[in-house]
C-alpha cells in the first residue's frame, strides 16, 4: 500500500521505528568515536542510522576508522527496539548525539519523510531535524569473512595499551603511526616505535593452522578508539578479520573497522641487542616513582632529560635544571650485573614503558651508555620495551 | 613707534627656502618637476656628494628665453598660471613661483637655458644674486647646477643626513618621477656612477623594472578602470612578492607623487587576504581628473591632496584592485620561470575528459526517482551530456569501485555547476597523494602543485562563514544598567542622522544630557563582555564610511572560525577526501590564498622539474 502512496503523496513516511533510549544512547557513543568534527566531505559528520527488519544500525565513520553499532530488536528477552517501517537517514552527529542524551523518556521514537526531515519525539518532547541523503553515505568495505582470528577481549585490549603508546604522532613518516602486527603459528607479535624508544608485545590467538599475516599496520589512533569501545568485562572474545587494506574488529553488536598503513614497516628485530653489559633487576614501582620525581625537575628542560648511575647494589637517579636547582635518589636494586655505567635517558620514555608493564620486578638490560636498553618484566618474555639513551655531552 | 617691518626679500626667499628646500632631494624634485613641465623627453640628473656638493639637473625641454631668466629668480613669478582660475585647474606639477628663488637664495647657482631659436643664457648666482651673467651655446633645453648647497644656512646643514641617505631620498624621488612619467627617459648618477636609467619608452612596467628588478616586474599585472570622473591605470605586483613597508604603494594623481591614506586604504582593501599580516605590496597607481576635481594647494612639498568624490574614487580603484586579482592564477611558482618560457606559445587545446565524470547509469535512475519523491522544488539536473561518454568509457576501462564512490559524491555536490570563468581560474589537478599528513601533491600536464590542505580549507571555510557572520539574528538583549556614550558635537548630530539606520540593526541611541546617546539594549550576537566596544566599533564605522557592514566588522570572526573548522596538518586523508577537497577549492571564489594571506597552493612546472634533473640544460 505504501509503495503507490509514496509515488504520489508529497511527503511520505521514509523510517520509523522506537528504541530504548539507554541502547540508542550506548550505540550513539559507540560509533561517535568515529566521527570527526573536521572534515572536508561534510556527510561524514553525520551518523547513518539504519532500521532493518532484525535491528538498528548506527554507523560513523572518518579517514581512519568506521564503526557499526547493532541494536537487535530483543536480547535476553528483553524487547529493545520495534521497527514500523525499514529505512535509513543520517544525521548530524554532534547535534544527534547531544540530543538523544538528554531526551526525558526512557524510549524514543524516531522517524523520517522522504524530504530528510526527522522527527525524534520522547516523552513530551518533540524535535524535527534536516536528515541529510543516506544514499550519499561511503559505503563500508566489504569484508570477506575467512580466516578470522579470535583473542580474548581483556587480552586485546591489554596488548594495544602495552604497544600503542609508543607509536609517532608526526606523519613525517606515515607508516609509523601504527602498530605493526605479524600473525605466524597462532602467535600475534604487536610492534610500535617512534624510533626513539619501541614497544613490543607476542601473545597467543587462534587461528587457522597455517594463517600467516605479515606487515599489518593498523594506525595507533584506531587502536585506542578500539580499546575505548570495547567491554572490558564482556569477557567475550573478539574475532579479527584481516585484508588488504582493511581490518575488521567483530565484538558482540559492534563492528570495527580500521584501514591498514601503506608501506612497508621496518624490520625491528635487528635493532633489539641480543647481548647486555649491565644487567640490573629492579623493582618497577619503585624505579617508576623514583623518575618521576626526578623527571619534576627536568620538566623545563627541552628533553625531560635524567642521568642514571649504577652504584654497588644501588642506582643513582639525577636530574638538574640549571634555574630550578638539582635532585639526587638512590634506588635499591634487586640485582647488578656486569660493568658499571652512567646514562641519561628521558624520563617521559622511560616512565611511559614503566608503566604498561605489570609485573613486579623489571630486568633493565644496558650495552653501553651510547646503545639502546631493553626492559623486560622478571619472569615474562611477551613484553619487551626498548629505549634509546639521550647523548650529553 | 611700531615694532612690525616688512621683511626684505632675501630674508623672505629663505624663509620660504625653509618649506621648499628641506635637503638635496627636494631640489632635486623641484627641478626635474620644472623640467617636465617644461616638456622635457629626456632629464638628466649628476650629484656628487648626494647631492651636497653638486646637483646638476639637464634637460631637453622649452628651455628659457633671455628676458624671463632676469624674472625667474623673482619671488612668486611663473609661467605655468597666470590668473586666480587657474589655480583650481593646475595641470603642472608646480605653480607657486616659489622654487627657483627659494634655491638660488641657499645655494650657487648656474643656469645654462635656451629655447633653442635664439642663443643660449648663461647665468650665475649666489644667494639669490646674479653675479654673472652672459651667452653660451644654443642647445635647446635647461641645465642647471646647484653647488655649495645650504653655504648660508649653517642650521640646515648641520641637520643633512649622511652622503648615504641623501641619496638614497635622491633616487627615492626620481624612481616616484620616473613611475609617474613612463614616457620621459630619465637617469640618475652619482660621483658619476650611473644609479638608474629609464628608456623612456613610456611602459610602465619597464620603468617598475629598471627599480625593482625583471622578476618584480614580471609579477606585475596590469590594472584599468575607468568612471565618469576618474581614468585609473597601472601596474599591481603580485601577492607573492611583498614589502614589509607601505612606501612601495605609488599614487599619482594627473602624475602628481600625492600621499593619500583613503586611497592606500582601497589599495589594500582590493588586495584583502592576498597579502601576510604586516605585508604590502608594490603597485603603481596614475589616476586621471579633471583638475577642477583636485586641490593640490594644500601641502608645502605638494604630498597631500584635497579630493573631491573621494569616496567614489576608492570604491573605484579597491573594485579595480580585486578584479584584476580575481582574473588571475595566483599560484607563485618555485622558481622563476624562464624566459623562453613567458612567450606566449600556441596552445593545443584538448579534450576536457571531466564531463565523463558526470553520472552513471544507475546513479542517474537513482537519482530522479529521488526528485519525484521529493518535492522537486530544485531545477532537474542536466545530465544529458554524460550518457554520450559512458559507452566511451565502459570501453576502455574497467571503472574500479572507490573511483566510482568518489565521483558519484563530486556530482552529487550541489556546488557543481559553477560560472566557467571561477572553475578556469584554478587549474584542474590530479591528485598524486599526501605528504607529511599537510601537504597534498597534484600534478597535471603543467607540473606538480603543493597544497596546503589546512589552508585550503580555512580559504574554504572563511568564504562560507564570511557571509555567514553577517546574517544576525535580530533578537535584542536588554541591559539592566544601560550603557552612555559621550561623543563630540559633530559626531553626535552625525549619529542623530543615523539614528533610524542604526536602529535597523538593533540599536536604539537615545539621547542623554549633552553630546551623550544611552544604549539600553544591544543585539544578542554582540561578543560577551565586548558590547561596548563593538558599539564604538559600528560608530567609528559609520561615521568614517557613513554604512555599517556587519560583515567587515565580524570578519575577524569568521577567519578564526574558519581556521578552527579545517582540517588540521598531520592528519591522513583518504584519496576520496582530497578529491572534496580538490573539487572545493576550485568553486572557491579566491583559492591561492588563505584569510590570513599565506599561500594555499605552488607549483613546480615541468620545465623546471627537468631543468633540476638536467634533461634540459
Amino acid at each position: 500500500m505504501q509503495d503507490t502512496a509514496d509515488q504520489n503523496q508529497e511527503t511520505s513516511l521514509a523510517m520509523k521505528f522506537s528504541i530504548s533510549k539507554d541502547k540508542l544512547v550506548e550505540g550513539v557513543n559507540h560509533v561517535m568515536k568515529a566521527v570527526s568534527s573536521r572534515t572536508t566531505i561534510p556527510i561524514l559528520t553525520g551518523i547513518k542510522i539504519n532500521a532493518g527488519l532484525d535491528g538498528i544500525t548506527l554507523t560513523g565513520s572518518d579517514s581512519d576508522v568506521s564503526i557499526k553499532a547493532y541494536i537487535p530488536l530483543e536480547e535476553d528477552d528483553e524487547e529493545y527496539v520495534s521497527i514500523e517501517k525499514p529505512g535509513s537517514i543520517v544525521l548530524q552527529a554532534r547535534v544527534f548525539s547531544d540530543i538523544v542524551k538528554k531526551l526525558p523518556s526512557d524510549t524514543v521514537n524516531i522517524e523520517a519523510d522522504s524530504r530528510l526531515i526527522t522527527r525524534i519525539t520522547s516523552g513530551s518532547s518533540e524535535f524535527n531535524l534536516n536528515g541529510l541523503d543516506p544514499e550519499e553515505y561511503p559505503r563500508l568495505p566489504q569484508i570477506e569473512e575467512e580466516n578470522i582470528i579470535t583473542i580474548k577481549t581483556d587480552l586485546l585490549k591489554h596488548l594495544i595499551r602495552q604497544t600503542v603508546f609508543a607509536v609517532s604522532t608526526s606523519e613525517t613518516r606515515p607508516v609509523l603511526t601504527g602498530v605493526n602486527w605479524n600473525i605466524q603459528n597462532g602467535k600475534l607479535d604487536c610492534v610500535a616505535t617512534d624510533s626513539h624508544r619501541l614497544a613490543s608485545r607476542s601473545v597467543a590467538v587462534e587461528s587457522a593452522e597455517n594463517a600467516t599475516y605479515r606487515n599489518i599496520v593498523i594506525p595507533g589512533k584506531s587502536l585506542n578508539e578500539l580499546s575505548k569501545i570495547l567491554d572490558d568485562n564482556s569477557g567475550e572474545a573478539v574475532s579479527i578479520v584481516i585484508t588488504e587494506s582493511q581490518i575488521l574488529f567483530k565484538a558482540k553488536n559492534l563492528q570495527f573497522f580500521s584501514r591498514l598503513l601503506d608501506g612497508n614497516y621496518p624490520d625491528t628485530d635487528r635493532l633489539i641487542p641480543n647481548e647486555s653489559k649491565t644487567d640490573i633487576v629492579i623493582s618497577t614501582k619503585g624505579f617508576l616513582q623514583a623518575i618521576d620525581r626526578a623527571s619534576l625537575l627536568a620538566k623545563e628542560e627541552r628533553n625531560n632529560v635524567v642521568k642514571f648511575r649504577t652504584l654497588s647494589g644501588e642506582v643513582e637517579i639525577s636530574s638538574q635544571s640549571p634555574e630550578l636547582g638539582r635532585v639526587f635518589e638512590n634506588v635499591q636494586a634487586e640485582e647488578i650485573k656486569g660493568e658499571e655505567l652512567k646514562i641519561s635517558f628521558s624520563a617521559k620514555y622511560m616512565m611511559d614503558a614503566l608503566s604498561k608493564v605489570d609485573s613486579q620486578d623489571i630486568r633493565i638490560s644496558f650495552t653501553g651508555a651510547m646503545r639502546p636498553f631493553l626492559i623486560r618484566p622478571v619472569g615474562d618474555d611477551g613484553i619487551l620495551m626498548l629505549i634509546l639513551p639521550v647523548r650529553t655531552y | 613707534m611700531g615694532i612690525i617691518r616688512k621683511l626684505d626679500e632675501p630674508l623672505a626667499n629663505k624663509i620660504a627656502a625653509g618649506e621648499v628646500v628641506e635637503r638635496p632631494a627636494s631640489i632635486v624634485k623641484e627641478l626635474v618637476e620644472n623640467a617636465l613641465d617644461a616638456e622635457a623627453s629626456a632629464i638628466q640628473v649628476d650629484v656628487e656628494e648626494g647631492g651636497l656638493t653638486k646637483i646638476k639637473i639637464t634637460d631637453n625641454g622649452h628651455g628659457f628665453a633671455e628676458d624671463d631668466c632676469d624674472i625667474a629668480f623673482e619671488r612668486h613669478a611663473t609661467s605655468k598660471i597666470s590668473e586666480e582660475n587657474d589655480l583650481f585647474h593646475i595641470k603642472t606639477l608646480g605653480f607657486r613661483g616659489e622654487a627657483l628663488p627659494s634655491i638660488a637664495s641657499v645655494s650657487h647657482l648656474e643656469l645654462k637655458t635656451c629655447t633653442g631659436e635664439e642663443a643660449g643664457t648663461h647665468l650665475v648666482l649666489q644667494g639669490g644674486h646674479i653675479i654673472q651673467s652672459g651667452h653660451t651655446a644654443s642647445r635647446r633645453g635647461t641645465e642647471i647646477t646647484v653647488s655649495n648647497l645650504f653655504f648660508n644656512t649653517p642650521a640646515r646643514l648641520k641637520h643633512l643626513k649622511t652622503v648615504h641617505t641623501e641619496l638614497g631620498k635622491i633616487s627615492d624621488i626620481m624612481n616616484k618621477l620616473a613611475l609617474s612619467y613612463p614616457e620621459v627617459r630619465f637617469g640618475l648618477t652619482h660621483n658619476e656612477k650611473p644609479v638608474f636609467q629609464t628608456n623612456g619608452k613610456g611602459d610602465l612596467r619597464q620603468v617598475l623594472a629598471a627599480i625593482y628588478g625583471m622578476q618584480t616586474a614580471k609579477a606585475s599585472l596590469q590594472v584599468r578602470d575607468e568612471s565618469l570622473d576618474f581614468q585609473v591605470r597601472g601596474l599591481l605586483v603580485k601577492p607573492e612578492v611583498t614589502r614589509a613597508g607601505r612606501q612601495y604603494v605609488y599614487i599619482f594623481i594627473n602624475g602628481r607623487y600625492i600621499r593619500n591614506y583613503p586611497i592606500f586604504n582601497a589599495i589594500m582593501a582590493g588586495y584583502h587576504t592576498l597579502l601576510p599580516i604586516g605585508r604590502y605590496p608594490i603597485a603603481v597607481l596614475h589616476i586621471e581628473m579633471d583638475p577642477t576635481l583636485i586641490d593640490v594647494n594644500v601641502h608645502p612639498a605638494k604630498l597631500e591632496a584635497r579630493i573631491s568624490k573621494e569616496k567614489e574614487l576608492c570604491q573605484l580603484i579597491e573594485q579595480a584592485v580585486r578584479e584584476t586579482f580575481h582574473q588571475e592564477q595566483l599560484i607563485p611558482s618555485v622558481q622563476k620561470r624562464d624566459r623562453k618560457e613567458s612567450v606566449l606559445k600556441p596552445e593545443q587545446q584538448q579534450l576536457d575528459f571531466d564531463q565523463s565524470h558526470a553520472g552513471f547509469p544507475e546513479k542517474k535512475e537513482r537519482k530522479i526517482e529521488r526528485q519525484k519523491n521529493a518535492t522537486a522544488v530544485s531545477p532537474p539536473v542536466i545530465e544529458e551530456p554524460a550518457a554520450k561518454y559512458d559507452q566511451h568509457r565502459d570501453n576502455q576501462e574497467q571503472p574500479d569501485q572507490e573511483w566510482d564512490e568518489t565521483i558519484e559524491q563530486a556530482f552529487h555536490s550541489p556546488e557543481s555547476s559553477s560560472p566557467v570563468d571561477k572553475a578556469e581560474r584554478m587549474p584542474r589537478v590530479y591528485p598524486i597523494g599526501q605528504m607529511h599528513g599537510t601537504y597534498i601533491l597534484a600534478q597535471n600536464e603543467n607540473g606538480l602543485y603543493i597544497i596546503d590542505q589546512h589552508a585550503a580549507q580555512e580559504r574554504i571555510k572563511y568564504e562560507f562563514y564570511r557571509e555567514k557572520v553577517g546574517e544576525t539574528a535580530k533578537e535584542v538583549q536588554e541591559l539592566l544598567v544601560p550603557m552612555t556614550f559621550e561623543f563630540t558635537p559633530s559626531e553626535y548630530t552625525t549619529i542623530g542622522e543615523y539614528e533610524d539606520y542604526l536602529k535597523q540593526i538593533g540599536l536604539a541611541f537615545e539621547p542623554f544630557g549633552q553630546h551623550s546617546y544611552i544604549i539600553r539594549s544591544h543585539p544578542q550576537w554582540f561578543p560577551n563582555g565586548k558590547e561596548k566596544e563593538t558599539i564604538e566599533d559600528i560608530v567609528g564605522q559609520l561615521l568614517e564610511n557613513r554604512h555599517i557592514s556587519i560583515k567587515k566588522l565580524r570578519e575577524e570572526l569568521a577567519i578564526m572560525m574558519s581556521c578552527k573548522k579545517s582540517i588540521k596538518a598531520n592528519r591522513y586523508l583518504r584519496a576520496d577526501e582530497i578529491d572534496a577537497l580538490l573539487k572545493q577549492l576550485k568553486e572557491a571564489e579566491d583559492p591561492f590564498t588563505c584569510p590570513h594571506g599565506r599561500p594555499v597552493i605552488v607549483h613546480f612546472s615541468t620545465y623546471e622539474m627537468e631543468k633540476l634533473f638536467k634533461r634540459v640544460m
